[in-house]
């Protein structure tokens, strides 16, 4: 029901934020085949600019996980490229981000706390991943146990309320000065939009690196 | 700021289906291409490391042929040296033995040649001395010293060995002979005398005498018996010692 941008297929209700993701995994769907039918050892314009921006991905995941980047790569690119593209789709007049919906973010927020347990117990296993939550001194595992969940939320809630109240405030703004604001408001947005992305990526990362590795770090103290 | 679990959900899923499409699309082409990049990249460095290996050994083997060849070279030209040296000791021996044969030769030639102008020196001062010696004694001779050349004849006569006096002895004894006496000036008649007695003792057989004047004789007289000519003349003298010079020679 939101904006009325809504429509129901049987008992499901698809909301516009819904919508606008298909539209973007479309739109990446399209780019990722027509950037990649011909790849070739001698890259062209197009090829260099899309290696590029996967080698940058793949090197900053490198830089903090360097022994199962690799596994995590797709999840931590996918993050950092969705949410870079859906956090500027405001920019198009008449579509809103879908990161400026809370159940969005809550569901990407859920997927990053998911995939840290995943990947931390198929990395290290159950027992050894478990452990990780024992130490350095069990006393502190209700504490573990909070920041699992705070962090999460904190992740849903920082991306939401920034996208929301970054549109909000471009809207009043539009609202009161007219058409004189617009350009640098934009160029607010394009910004706050890449950092948030950025932001939300990073800690992904960050939480998932800290979970694969926590064992090792462990032993090494 | 509603939370709709249907969205939440479907979200979850879309974004699921993201990542198996970007993994699928995008990302294992990408990485596989720059993965064949590096491949290929490691490949020609690989292969350039390897050219430049073989360079290297190449180098190496040519610089050790090189020197090789430079040692072989300097055995070479220190063996072709000795050679020239030897042959050139041999050609300086050759040309040393030639020059010393051509300076005897020269040496040779020069002392014959310094004999031969000698012997003509000699020759011509004989010949200038007889020449002196014939004009002095042409205004010197005189009478006088015909007179004592004749009677110096007849001593000589005298004292003839015996072989000489058979000599005329075995001449023919029944033919007349004739003795043709040439003088530089006319003969005393006492000299005429002494001279015919004693060609009259020496020879048996008769005799005329016929005599004459020749001023070449300078002093002194000839006297021709047949075949047989007795001379106690100073030009007589002086051709002889000329003759003489002739002989040396």
């Amino acid at each position: 029901m939101e904006n009325g941008y809504s429509f129901a297929v049987g008992s499901l209700i698809i909301s516009l934020s819904v919508i606008t993701t298909w539209g973007i995994m479309l739109v990446l769907t399209l780019t990722a085949w027509l950037s990649t039918r011909r790849l070739t050892l001698f890259p062209g314009a197009i090829q260099t600019v899309v290696e590029s921006i996967v080698a940058a991905i793949d090197e900053a995941i490198l830089a903090v996980a360097p022994e199962h980047g690799r596994q995590i790569m797709p999840f931590i690119a996918s993050l950092w490229i969705f949410l870079t593209i859906a956090n500027l789709v405001s920019l198009i007049p008449g579509l809103h981000s879908p990161t400026r919906d809370l159940s969005v973010t809550s569901a990407l927020a859920v997927l990053v706390f998911f995939s840290v347990h995943w990947f931390g117990i198929k990395t290290q296993g159950l027992k050894k991943y478990l452990h990780h939550y024992l130490t350095p001194s069990p006393i502190l595992l209700p504490f573990h146990i909070i920041s699992e969940f705070t962090r999460t939320l904190a992740l849903a809630i920082r991306l939401f309320g920034n996208m929301m109240s970054l549109e909000m405030a471009a809207m009043l703004i539009l609202l009161v000065a007219g058409f004189l604001a617009p350009i640098p408001i934009l160029m607010l947005h394009i910004i706050e939009a890449l950092v948030q992305a950025y932001i939300f990526g990073m800690l992904a990362l960050i939480y998932l690196a800290g979970a694969i590795q926590s064992q090792q770090l462990n032993s090494q103290e | 700021m509603e939370f709709n679990t249907t969205t939440f959900i479907l979200e979850i899923i879309n974004f699921l289906v993201l990542i198996w499409i970007l993994q699928r699309l995008f990302y294992k082409p990408i990485l596989g291409t720059i993965a064949k990049r590096k491949q290929h990249i490691d490949q020609s460095l690989e292969e350039a490391k390897k050219l430049h290996d073989e360079a290297e050994e190449q180098r190496k083997l040519y610089e050790n042929r090189q020197q090789l060849w430079e040692q072989e070279k300097k055995a070479a030209q220190s063996e072709l040296h000795q050679q020239f040296e030897a042959e050139r000791s041999t050609q300086l021996e050759k040309l040393r033995s030639e020059l010393e044969q051509e300076r005897q030769k020269a040496k040779v030639t020069l002392t014959r040649q310094q004999e031969e102008f000698q012997q003509q020196v000699e020759k011509q001062a004989l010949e200038n001395g007889a020449r002196f010696a014939g004009l002095l004694l042409q205004q010197t001779a005189g009478p006088e010293v015909e007179n004592r050349l004749v009677a110096m004849l007849i001593d000589e006569l005298n004292a003839l060995p015996e072989t000489a006096k058979i000599s005329f002895q075995a001449t023919d004894t029944k033919k007349s002979l004739n003795v043709k006496v040439t003088s530089a000036y006319p003969l005393t008649t006492d000299l005429v005398q002494q001279l015919e007695q004693k060609l009259g003792q020496l020879i048996t057989r008769p005799m005329s005498f016929q005599y004459q004047q020749d001023s070449a004789l300078i002093a002194g007289i000839r006297i021709d018996i047949g075949a047989w000519v007795l001379h106690a003349n100073v030009g007589q003298e002086l051709a002889g010692f000329a003759e003489i010079a002739y002989e040396s020679e």
